[in-house]
């Protein structure tokens, strides 16, 4: 399953992280740094585990340890997404990006 | 032979007492005043001498339980108004633009409203009306109500019996300590304080813009740490308008003369006191103060057979949300609906209460969600502490999240569909779970349409646009 942002999602990178507001249910959250790369990555890559990868070379090296509290950190994140509705699993050969930003 | 008895002769218990004759062999209905001949304020009903609108679901409730009553309104001389076609509405957020949305209201004195219920529910004589009497409490146990006691035009009490007591007796009702007397179960209650006070007068309106002028509602602006205020302007019935100016702590409206002309002319735009001092003052200004939201559980308590409340009895919310009648009409709709369902006997009493709050439920979060949010503007939100949904005290909303509000916000003062959201949920049409997600996409990620100017905004009412710049050039000479 690939991984899309859901098009109930306007969303915008600001100073402070990424921001997200949610226009079916009017809900706002702010993302930290860790959680503003994350949505980056799932919004440019739409995959589990090119975003897993990247993250693992650029904080874990060769930590294995680290790597893999890296892969469960993302997994936890992208499944809170997915439970509030930012985040959508879309069969693999459907378009896996859709961006909305404030004009 | 089955006997209800409704207490309370306003227009819930009006409403509920001609549901009840389809369903009853008798219905009494319990009336502590006496009825006015015409269409004229009732003693028992200090608010009568306010405002009163009937918004679209309230109206369709209406015409539901009793056909053709609307038209009956407006051939007596009411108004309808589209919400926001047919009104000059001058938000916190700008001036809406005149789009046509399904919603609308209906404006008239409460006396005529009143006056047109009574005559077409009552006037079968299906209903029984017990005027000048008085209500003292109920019969019966915690398990079962058998009937009421009360005092005809100050005779010793008397004990009537009835298979169903409907309370209607309004926000003065006496329910919690009746029921208490016969050993029932305590009721919860909940009020929630606006600080909001008004003062309404009626107007004479000069003839060239009595039947034209739309609805108009200056609401106050965002200012924080300040009185929130602001004001109404409705057509009623005899080429009259009443006007209702509203203030919070602090900045309540007087009711003196000057005082309240200056109130008007004080507020973010100047066309109401224009117009008031345009018209000719019938009576006096009147205060209103009763604005508490108070709603009573009385559907989480176990509440004996034979017994339900109705109306502002049990959910009293802020009149300025003028949903009071509405409510009354939509409770009065499920009744019918519940008794169709049940009959008049032990099956209906299980679910009844919990029925009847169910139509209220809407209006009871709407205005404690806007009352609560307009209290924290007023006190710069140190008195509201607000809270997310999981009860974690709210952050700081960011300039992501203040850009997004003030776009929304300030959409729906142009986007045909957003309005006819928002005011669909005003007007108690549509219950707002549903969200125009394609639309708020639109507005959000377009570019914001232009806020429209003061000028731009009356000149959407020709009438009104040109009385006023006659008005301004015979000012300036």
């Amino acid at each position: 399953m690939s991984l899309r942002i859901s098009e109930a999602v306007i969303w915008q990178e600001t100073g402070e992280g990424v921001s997200l507001y949610h226009t079916e249910t009017g809900d706002f959250h702010s993302l930290n740094d860790t959680g503003s790369r994350i949505w980056k990555l799932v919004a440019s890559d739409g995959e589990r585990e090119p975003v897993m990868f990247k993250l693992s070379r650029e904080f874990a090296g060769s930590n294995s340890a680290m790597s893999r509290r890296i892969v469960a950190d993302v997994e936890e994140f992208i499944g809170t997404m997915i439970e509030q509705g930012f985040i959508e699993e879309v069969p693999a050969e459907q378009p896996a990006v859709k961006e909305e930003s404030l004009s | 032979m089955t006997r209800a008895v409704v207490l309370g002769g306003g227009l819930a218990g009006v409403l509920a007492a001609t549901v009840l004759a389809g369903h009853a062999d008798e219905v009494v209905l319990v009336e502590g005043d006496r009825y006015p001949s015409g269409p004229r304020p009732r003693r028992g009903l200090p608010q009568s001498h306010h405002s009163h609108v009937l918004v679209a679901g309230g109206a369709r409730a209406l015409d539901a339980l009793l056909p053709g009553t609307v038209d009956a309104l407006l051939a007596d001389g009411a108004h309808l108004r589209d919400l926001p076609g047919d009104a000059l509405i001058y938000s916190a957020d700008g001036w809406f633009r005149r789009l046509h949305t399904g919603a609308h209201l209906i404006s008239c004195t409460r006396g005529l409203l009143d006056q047109v219920v009574r005559r077409r529910a009552l006037g079968g004589g299906d209903v029984e009306v017990w005027e000048d009497t008085r209500a003292l409490g109920l019969t019966g146990d915690e398990v079962r109500v058998t009937g009421v006691s009360v005092s005809r035009q100050g005779s010793p009490p008397e004990t009537v019996r009835a298979d169903l007591v409907i309370d209607a007796t309004g926000r003065r009702s006496q329910s919690p300590r009746w029921l208490a007397e016969i050993g029932a179960a305590d009721i919860e209650e909940v009020s929630v304080a606006t600080g909001l006070a008004y003062a309404t007068r009626l107007y004479r309106a000069p003839v060239d813009l009595a039947a034209t002028i739309p609805a108009i509602m200056l609401h106050p602006g965002t200012e924080k740490g300040r009185p929130a205020r602001g004001a109404t302007l409705f057509p009623v019935e005899d080429g009259r308008w009443i006007v209702t100016l509203t203030g919070t702590r602090g900045g309540e409206p007087p009711t003196d003369e000057q005082g309240y002309a200056a109130f008007a002319r004080s507020l973010r735009h100047p066309i109401v006191a224009d117009l008031m001092a345009e018209a000719t003052p019938l009576g006096v200004v009147r205060p209103y103060r009763d604005t508490v939201n108070r709603r009573r559980f009385f559907e989480r308590a176990r509440l004996p057979a034979g017994f339900a409340v109705v109306g502002d009895a049990a959910v009293a919310v802020n009149p300025i949300h003028s949903h009071g009648m509405s409510v009354a009409a939509l409770g009065a709709l499920r009744l019918r609906e519940e008794l169709a369902r049940h009959g008049m006997g032990p099956s209906l009493f299980a679910g009844l209460q919990s029925a009847l709050a169910e139509e209220a439920e809407r209006s009871w979060r709407m205005a404690v969600e806007q009352d609560t949010q307009r209290a924290g503007q007023q006190a710069g939100d140190r008195v509201v502490e607000r809270a997310g949904r999981d009860g974690a005290p709210r952050r700081e909303p960011n300039a992501f999240e203040r850009e997004i509000r003030t776009r929304l916000a300030q959409a729906k003062l142009s986007s045909p569909r957003l309005a006819a959201e928002f005011f669909g949920v005003q007007t108690l049409i549509s219950a707002g779970t549903v969200k125009d997600r394609s639309e708020i996409a639109r507005v959000l990620t377009g570019r914001p349409e232009p806020l429209l100017t003061d000028e731009e905004a009356i000149g959407q009412y020709p009438a009104l646009a040109a009385w006023r710049r006659t008005r301004l050039a015979a000012a300036t000479g």
